[in-house]
């Protein structure tokens, strides 16, 4: 009853690269995209970032606008990233019903630190006001690529966009719609900058995610995308995975905190094997959320733990590479997760010395070929907000 | 996949929160500015917990609450809010002194109540409730988003009941900006916005949440489907007809079979043709209930909409402060809540009483 869902299209940008092989290149030769803030002046300014390697007038190109032209980071990120998705899936729209689901956390906040100042006092830049919220980047998004119903914007913290593509899958699961565009994007901001910082969770020498000595989150920006379609409508030489399943849970506990015990992180991983109809010695590689913050880590891994027992798969965290990019951070690491499928390698995580001690397993440190048929991907965000997607080779 | 109304919870610039019922008499004053009647908060939420906690929230946990008590204390296998502005008075808040302090900030709540999902994850952590939960955050879509998941969560059998909401403050900045860009019209008695023939409209907010279920027989009004779309800046009315009537068939309807339309006029007359049209070609003759002199324009005033449209259906009687044309009325079995916001979005919700 319920339609199949495929992958046919992924397009990516992260500090770590523009473009799938681009980035696929960075992680398999341990290339991080971590380094020094540049892309605004800030007092904090020794607190490493992961910065996409273009200037707004570059990307403006990559997308094919022309430099100058209104749009704000995150726009340009989402059509560099949507349009690459695009084109690798060739998506149809003609006699397909389309749609497209988009997530973020800042909407156009740099044009908002730019202007809003002097918005209080005068009116000499209300052109920009309506570049400020979440549902701007979508919708010029959609718009430029043609795409007019179910155009929507999902917001919650880091776990958005995993949640955008659930929603995408849904979409078309439900019968609602045959191909979605789904996944999302932020730029750095000095909002989230200093509100990070002000939360104590920045590390001060790029994130180490799963290590005894991790400290902290290294914020990032890019923005990914995925083309789905129903199996109904699919060209099957277009296929590349698909989506088995997925799950959101809310662990209900605290605004910005998980319990030690990562009871939300498990309910949600335990949940998509469930629509997945796969237990969990299936899964190969697991993709986590790691965003090498005390918490985080130690949550998330006691989770895995409670899930995977003693068989524990492949884990790591391709923060270290990207950053942690928040709003972009679920849709990035579904492309990172199929590109294991794609490639049949396990992809590496960065910054590793010593295991903690609270957990039976040890993060990937490189890249190396293995069977890979089914990969677990999590997102988790503030407000209890954890999301699992899970990506399985097409027999 | 429709969904049974099983209960509501709803602050609103009307006194709303004290009965699910219409209200005898309605607000009307001079303002460009419509706020909420609020409920003593006390009453509904923890007093230690609302020290320090922002307005949005306590009108996301207050209605929720109503709703959840009105449903009997049924538990909700899923919370999913849409929000056009999500918690923009926190986001301003450390915006403003981010940018005056040269990034000295002096405090973080701000920060952490800026997220848009937080209403969402207050929700789920005062009803210590692990299921589903999302935030859509688009607009004039947020709350048809949340909707349409809701309607979807039900249809995949995950749950039996699904707390759909939409939410959305007016702060003073958000009023001052968009004063410069014409949104509102010079203070005047919000029940005369529909008539006022000029440019602009009164801004407005309010929260409100409904149960939906699956299970048949509890509650006498369905949501039917719902459709949102972009238009190009200057909708094609043609365009606009088409998507109303297709939508309108997908539930096997046509135009003929409404009994009361609602369209979303605000009183703008740059805007407001739209609406007459979509009447004139497909419901001409019907009766017409309107909404935002009740509660101003905001970017989830459909979910007011929607809950005045559920109570028509359930009442079987159009408030007279809502309807704008004398129409007589017959037996109401549906409705079809037509929207527009800015320019380009666009959304269809149809609503229909099961048996009379």
């Amino acid at each position: 009853m319920f339609p199949r869902v495929f992958v046919t299209g992924i397009g990516i940008i992260t500090a770590a690269g523009n473009g799938a092989d681009e980035n696929l290149d960075s992680l398999t030769a341990l290339r991080t995209g971590i380094g020094k803030l540049s892309g605004f002046p800030s007092i904090h300014n020794n607190i490493p970032v992961a910065e996409v390697k273009y200037g707004n007038d570059e990307l403006a190109g990559l997308a094919g606008l022309s430099p100058g032209d209104k749009y704000t980071r995150n726009t340009l990120l989402s059509l560099v990233a949507a349009r690459q998705a695009i084109n690798s899936s060739g998506l149809r729209q003609a006699g397909r019903r389309s749609g497209a689901v988009f997530a973020n956390t800042t909407g156009g906040m740099d044009f908002n630190e730019k202007y809003y100042l002097s918005l209080l006092q005068s009116d000499e830049y209300s052109d920009y006001i309506s570049l400020f919220d979440t549902a701007d980047c979508g919708e010029k998004t959609a718009l430029h690529f043609g795409i007019k119903h179910n155009v929507t914007t999902i917001s919650t913290a880091c776990s958005s966009s995993a949640n955008a593509i659930m929603t995408g899958a849904r979409l078309i699961r439900n019968g609602y719609l045959d191909t979605v565009l789904a996944g999302g994007s932020d730029a750095l901001t000095k909002f989230a900058l200093n509100g990070f910082l002000a939360l104590e969770i920045l590390s001060s020498s790029g994130c180490k995610p799963f290590d005894r000595n991790r400290d902290g989150l290294t914020i990032g920006e890019g923005a990914a995308f995925l083309v789905l379609e129903s199996e109904k409508t699919a060209d099957p030489q277009r296929v590349i995975c698909e989506i088995s399943g997925y799950a959101n849970a809310n662990e209900a506990f605290h605004a910005t905190s998980s319990t030690a015990e990562g009871t939300g992180a498990a309910l949600a991983m335990s949940e998509a094997l469930k629509t997945a109809s796969l237990s969990a010695s299936d899964i190969e590689y697991i993709n986590a959320h790691g965003t090498g913050t005390e918490i985080n880590d130690l949550s998330e891994g006691a989770a895995i733990m409670r899930i995977f027992g003693d068989r524990i798969p492949f884990v790591s965290s391709t923060k270290a590479f990207t950053g942690h990019t928040l709003g972009a951070a679920g849709a990035v690491e579904a492309v990172f997760s199929i590109l294991a499928i794609q490639h049949q390698v396990v992809m590496p995580g960065l910054n590793f010395t010593e295991q903690m001690p609270e957990l039976s397993f040890i993060p990937q440190v490189r890249s190396f070929p293995h069977t890979i048929k089914n990969v677990m991907s999590n997102s988790f965000g503030f407000g209890g907000s954890n999301t699992t997607l899970i990506f399985s080779k097409v027999q | 996949m429709k969904a049974w109304i099983r209960s509501n919870g709803i602050i609103s610039p009307q006194l709303t929160y004290s009965a699910s019922a219409f209200p005898e008499t309605v607000t009307g004053i001079f303002t460009d500015r419509l706020s909420c009647i609020e409920p003593d908060y006390r009453e509904l939420i923890n007093p230690v917990l609302l020290r320090r906690m922002p307005r949005i929230i306590k009108m996301g946990l207050a209605s929720a609450r109503l709703c959840i008590d009105r449903a009997g204390g049924v538990i909700p296998g899923g919370i999913i809010v849409g929000t056009g502005l999500g918690c923009l008075d926190n986001l301003e808040k450390f915006l403003v002194e981010m940018l005056q302090k040269d990034e000295k900030i002096t405090t973080v709540l701000p920060f952490i109540n800026s997220t848009h999902n937080a209403v969402a994850a207050q929700v789920s952590m005062l009803l210590k409730n692990q299921s589903y939960s999302t935030t859509y955050s688009h607009r004039g879509f947020s709350f048809e988003s949340a909707l349409l998941d809701a309607l979807m969560l039900l249809n995949e059998r995950k749950a039996l009941n699904v707390m759909a909401g939409g939410i959305d403050e007016c702060t003073s900045d958000f009023h001052r900006l968009h004063s410069y860009l014409a949104a509102w019209k010079k203070p005047l008695n919000n029940l005369d916005l529909l008539s006022a023939n000029t440019e602009g409209s009164i801004s407005g907010e309010g929260s409100a949440f409904f149960m939906l279920t699956s299970e048949k027989g509890i509650g006498n009004v369905s949501v039917d489907g719902v459709r949102f779309f972009l238009s190009a800046e200057n909708a094609d009315p043609v365009e606009v007809l088409e998507e109303g009537r297709s939508f309108l068939l997908e539930n096997g309807f046509l135009p003929g079979d409404i009994d009361v339309f609602m369209p979303g006029l605000n009183g703008d007359s740059r805007t407001d043709g739209i609406y007459h049209l979509v009447y004139e070609r497909l419901f001409a003759g019907k009766p017409v209930a309107c909404w935002k002199h009740l509660c101003g324009e905001y970017y989830t005033s459909t979910a007011f909409a929607f809950w005045l449209a559920s109570e028509i259906l359930d009442s079987q009687r159009i408030p007279e402060t809502a309807m704008i044309n004398k129409k007589k009325t017959g037996l109401l079995r549906s409705i079809l809540i037509y929207n527009r916001t800015g320019k380009k979005e666009h959304s269809f919700i149809l609503l229909t009483r099961n048996t009379l």
